[in-house]
């Protein structure tokens, strides 16, 4: 039986980007921050209140991911062409973040300069805003409902 | 009662204000200040908002902070307390360890540790599916 996430994977363009909106803008806690020998950074975020879940913030671009002999399950070009327009877009990540409050987070983070799509919104399941990492995804931000 | 957007803006302005002045000298007159709203007021609604007090929301935001400084080297315990807005260590150790369970030093020492594990056997801190998929560590293909 599966219990629960341990690690999940949001793919960045610029990790940099990355760690200064999840970690400076969120509040999201820094696990693990390790360079390999070959350059790559292993960077992994907590939700402030979710220290068992790893959120990876993976540089799907870095070339040690490239398809080669040494790594013949790498991403071919088609791949990180594809990678690459859909995180320029920023249509990626469609996950949701639970607030207890999503009009003060909402006022908060913007007045910190997270971008969002529109004003926070009454919805059937509760107040809910969606919002841009600047780093190629994009998120809801719900207050759900109280039962 | 539904908090008209001015209001959010006020609290949420005063929040930021917090994440940004926590090392100083702050206390509530000051914070509420930026809400433009009197202390009373101000109180109420973020703790309302925030479901802690004020006072609650910089002792944490100070403690969060210097997690990240105990993480460092070069810098002293001592050095660490006053740069987050403690005038005393010893109230400064003693509410650290009040809100983590482990003293400032002990936190210290587990946190060096893996930041040096971190470095010196980096693959000890990841699944190995994403290195068998990706060869993220530069490892060759056979590994």
């Amino acid at each position: 039986m599966i219990t629960r996430f341990s690690h999940t994977t949001l793919y960045v363009l610029d990790q940099e980007k990355a760690y200064d909106f999840y970690v400076n803008k969120l509040g999201f806690k820094v696990n693990t921050d390790a360079t390999m020998g070959n350059g790559y950074r292993w960077l992994t975020v907590n939700p402030p209140e979710q220290p068992d879940l790893e959120v990876v913030l993976m540089a799907v671009l870095h070339e040690s991911m490239v398809k080669s002999d040494a790594c013949p399950d790498g991403l071919d070009q088609e791949s990180r062409d594809a990678f690459k327009v859909l995180l320029e877009k920023g249509i990626l990540g469609a996950g949701v973040m639970y607030t207890n409050d999503c009009r003060a987070t909402y006022e908060e983070l913007k007045a910190k300069g997270v971008q969002f799509k529109g004003e926070p919104r009454e919805q059937f399941y509760g107040i809910e805003a969606v919002m841009f990492d600047g780093c190629g995804n994009w998120f809801s931000v719900t207050q759900p409902k109280e039962m | 009662m539904q908090l008209t957007t001015d209001i959010y803006q006020r609290i949420a302005a005063a929040k930021v204000f917090i994440d940004q002045n926590y090392h100083e000298s702050i206390d509530l007159d000051r914070i509420s200040r930026q809400a433009l709203l009197s202390r009373f007021h101000f109180h109420r609604l973020f703790t309302r908002i925030y479901k802690k007090t004020p006072h609650q929301y910089v002792t944490q935001t100070r403690v969060e902070a210097a997690k990240l400084l105990l993480a460092k080297e070069g810098i002293s315990i001592t050095e660490v307390c006053s740069m987050i807005g403690f005038e005393s260590l010893g109230s400064f150790s003693s509410l650290f360890s009040k809100q983590n369970g482990y003293s400032p030093q002990y936190y210290r020492n587990i946190a060096w540790l893996k930041k040096k594990l971190a470095k010196e056997q980096p693959r000890r801190f990841i699944p190995h599916c994403f290195i068998e998929q990706y060869k993220i560590d530069g490892s060759p293909a056979d590994v």
